[in-house]
């Protein structure tokens, strides 16, 4: 919808209500002719000196009473435009009152007050009762109506419509002496109208809450012009008392009944309105101070924008969160303690303090006691005395005569708790208790999105640095398979993890000698990665100097034993593959044992004895390590792995085992090795059932020995493989 | 969650600590929490039943690595009991056999226990 038409669609509803100008103009020439009209008619009385049967006067009647209505109408017009400060309201109605009273009491010096039979005494009479009646009019109009700007303020529906019902109960009231005009018989009917409106003139006069957001000069104002109003009454009831000129009104009456009682009951709401206001105000008055300063601190503590601003900076929002209850006024000091997230342990620690040195505080409480049963009971602990609590060594004059101690918490934890301290006995009382309770709900929201953003952080930080690591790791990986004739490799590793403790590797010796190892440091991650590092460095120097499997893993079990922790271990299958003599030494270190195959499909896993790398510091390593010296033949297959690979488990959870590895290598052992190593891997996925997630590190390197005479293999309708280098990363 | 649990037994001064379900990275600390309990009630005779522990890992070994030099030099040993074959397959290929008393009942290695005493 576009805006043209938004507005076209407002100006048309503007059109169809008449503008509040021309609204108060009609109100005013129908207010005008009807009180001529009323004027009218007493004098046709005066000089007829006849009254008129029942008709005229009850058309009289309704004119007069459409007169007021317009009156009432234009004044609550005027006044809906501004709404009227308590002090105001007083003041216009007092004005209001006492010029008219001042008007009135010189209209009243005019000679001439008599009504009798039925008839205006004089000429003057007319004049003096349509004057009088309009001025005491309009002072209970503009006293109601300024008193409904305080009866209604801070509205609800009830007091809303106890207001209305007041008014229409006087309404009714007032029709009632159309019919039954008053001081004739018994008044029962009209008592049942005049009942109830007095009865919610009581409520109303009740609705005083405005006086609570007074400052103390405002109450003193209005309680004077409260008082100068009642002043008003009852000078205005002695005055105009029946007995007392010269303002006898007795006569008044007679110009409309409806009016006067409507009148009367106006002035007695304003009394009863005026005397609860006054002695309202009047008790209120000492207490001011105190609500100002409850104010103000409940403005302090309840403004989290300060708070959730400071999110980003943990620091400025623990110190401000100190501060805010003495900052407030609540606490003459004040400290936050914090169950520590990143330790995980549940001893508190003082991150802020705000008018009390830690050192002081250290010496003073025990916070960690206190924090225990805050951290039990969940909820406020408050020490009206604290001097007398075993907790608390504090001496009167220390400081911190009562104590609270507010749990701060978040996501159903306590993430910490504030304390905050007064100088004197008994300084919190229940509604402190709640106001700071109400801050620290805050705060603790406060904090709780200050540590989850850290951690976010801190996270991020965190997965940055794993993928820095796993370059790394991937890097230490050989980058290029050596190429060595009659020999094809293959291999790949993957990581559960970023990183992980799988390791393979070649050292090319010489022109006729490969060393190759493959390595799983126990436990994943982190802590493997770097021990998995460390191997890296044992091979790629140790097998140089010793390439030998067992002085090679003697040296690499001692040069491990220093840095690995007593719980972790590396298993590793190392071997040295001579060209020339067409042979390889194998040894397992703790390792899954190799699976080879030959070219008949005779396929055995090599299972020679050997500890884990770390599992014996001493000779017994050495002494139990076997060697495997094997004689190459042509077809030969070794596949070495990790773990990760005979344990990956498919989606009924079962394991993918030795046997099936042995099976799948007996069925592709005609293929070079990168082929083989892929198939191996496609019959792997296929048992996982397609979904490719390992739960350990898992590594596969695949030898295949073609003999150095590669022309007789050519000759066996095999062809000369190149050496390739398979990676699943 | 944890599909891991050790239950505790007496038999005489042995300490039999029977494992259930999979030891990994993640139920190790349970594990370890068991050993520490008994090194603390200076219980240094430990067996472990392992009838009823379907899987370990690389982690779990570690465990028992962790604690045996202190328990021996008490003048305990721990006692690994009752392995079904799958899982005595994973100590046996670490060459623990080589390290630690690994046999098929648990009577067998507290009989070891009682043996070694008298």
């Amino acid at each position: 919808m576009s805006n043209g038409f938004l507005s076209r669609w407002t100006k048309r509803g503007n059109l169809a209500k008449p503008s509040p100008r021309t609204k108060r103009a009609v109100l005013l020439v129908f207010f005008t002719i009807f009180y001529l009209l009323g004027a009218g008619y007493h004098f046709i009385l005066w000089s007829s000196g006849a009254t008129s049967g029942v008709v005229v006067p009850f058309v009289y009647n309704v004119v007069i009473l459409a007169c007021y209505g317009s009156l009432w109408l234009l004044i609550s017009d005027r006044f809906r435009q501004s709404r009227a400060t308590p002090a105001k309201a007083f003041w216009h109605t007092l004005v209001v009152g006492s010029v008219l009273f001042g008007l009135a009491y010189a209209v009243a010096q005019i000679p001439g007050g008599f009504y009798g039979d039925g008839l205006p005494g004089f000429w003057t009479t007319i004049v003096k009762m349509n004057v009088l009646n309009l001025m005491e009019a309009t002072f209970f109009f503009v006293l109601l109506l300024r008193f409904r700007d305080l009866v209604l303020y801070k509205r609800t529906k009830s007091s809303e419509r106890n207001w209305y019902l007041m008014l229409g109960f006087m309404v009714i009231a007032s029709l009632i002496t159309l019919v039954k005009p008053l001081g004739e018989g018994d008044d029962l009917i009209l008592m049942l109208a005049i009942i109830p409106a007095v009865a919610f003139m009581m409520v109303n006069a009740f609705r005083v809450s405005w006086i609570v957001q007074l400052s103390f000069k405002d109450k003193m104002a209005t309680s004077g012009l409260s008082m100068l109003l009642l002043g008003l009454f009852v000078v205005g009831a002695l005055v105009g008392g029946e007995d007392l000129q010269p303002l006898n009104s007795s006569f008044l009456v007679f110009y409309s009944s409806p009016l006067s009682l409507f009148s009367g009951l106006g002035g007695i709401f304003g009394i009863l309105f005026s005397v609860t206001a006054l002695l309202s105000l009047l008790f209120h008055l000492p207490t001011t101070g105190d609500f100002q300063r409850k104010a103000d601190e409940m403005a302090v503590m309840h403004s989290l924008t300060h708070l959730v601003n400071q999110v980003f900076e943990l620091e400025k929002l623990v110190s401000t969160i100190t501060a805010s209850p003495v900052e407030a006024g609540s606490a003459d000091s004040a400290w936050l303690a914090v169950a520590d997230p990143g330790t995980g342990s549940l001893r508190p620690r003082i991150i802020a303090t705000h008018d009390i040195a830690p050192s002081v505080l250290a010496q003073l409480v025990d916070t960690d006691a206190l924090y225990e049963e805050v951290l039990q009971t969940k909820e406020p602990v408050l020490l009206s005395q604290a001097p007398l609590d075993h907790r608390v060594e504090a001496r009167p004059g220390d400081g911190l005569s009562s104590l609270l101690a507010i749990p701060l918490r978040a996501r159903n934890e306590t993430l910490g708790a504030l304390f905050v301290a007064r100088e004197v006995t008994h300084g919190f009382e229940k509604d402190d208790v709640e106001a700071i309770s109400i801050f620290a709900a805050q705060a603790a929201l406060a904090l709780d999105n200050a540590r989850l953003f850290e951690e976010q952080i801190e996270k991020e930080r965190l997965s940055r640095e794993l993928a820095i690591a796993k370059e790394v790791q991937h890097k230490l990986l050989p980058q290029r398979l050596p190429s060595l004739e009659g020999l094809t490799l293959a291999a790949s590793s993957v990581s559960a993890q970023e990183v992980g403790g799988d390791y393979y590797d070649f050292v090319r010796l010489d022109d006729n000698r490969l060393s190759f190892i493959v390595a799983d440091v126990s436990g994943k991650g982190t802590s493997a990665a770097f021990y998995m590092a460390e191997m890296q460095g044992v091979f790629q120097s140790v097998s140089h100097i010793a390439p030998d499997p067992r002085d090679f893993l003697t040296h690499a079990n001692r040069a491990l034993a220093s840095s690995l922790d007593r719980n972790v271990f590396i298993s590793v299958i190392y071997g040295v593959l001579d060209l020339q003599k067409e042979e390889m030494m194998l040894a397992r270190a703790g390792h899954c044992p190799a699976a080879t195959i030959n070219l008949t499909g005779d396929a055995r896993f090599l299972r020679s004895q050997g500890l884990g790398l770390g599992l014996d510091r001493g000779a017994l390593f050495r002494k139990t390590l076997a060697v495997e010296c094997i004689s190459l033949q042509p077809g030969d297959v070794y596949v070495l792995y990790t773990d990760g690979l005979v344990e990956s488990r498919g989606p009924t959870g079962e394991e993918y085992g030795y046997d099936r590895l042995l099976q799948s290598v007996s069925a592709h052992r005609h293929e070079d090795a990168p082929d083989l190593h892929t198939a191996l891997l496609t019959d792997l996925d296929r048992f996982l059932g397609g979904q490719r997630l390992y739960d350990d590190d898992m590594t596969l390197v695949v030898l295949k020995w073609h003999g150095i005479d590669l022309s007789q293999a050519a000759d066996a309708g095999q062809k000369n493989y190149p050496v390739r280098a398979v990676s699943l990363d | 969650m944890s599909n891991f649990s050790v239950s505790f037994s007496a038999d005489g001064g042995i300490q039999v600590l029977s494992l259930r379900g999979e030891l990994d990275a993640h139920t190790a600390p349970e594990l370890e929490a068991a050993i520490q309990k008994c090194k603390d009630d200076q219980n240094f005779k430990i067996v472990i039943n392992g009838e009823q522990l379907q899987y370990i890992s690389s982690a779990g070994l570690g465990v028992f690595m962790a604690d045996i030099e202190e328990v021996r030099e008490e003048g305990g040993d721990i006692k690994i009991a009752a392995l079904q074959p799958k899982v005595f397959n994973i100590f046996d290929l670490l060459g623990f056999p080589l390290l630690f008393n690994i046999v098929d009942t648990v009577e067998e290695a507290v009989s070891l226990f009682q043996n070694g005493e008298s």
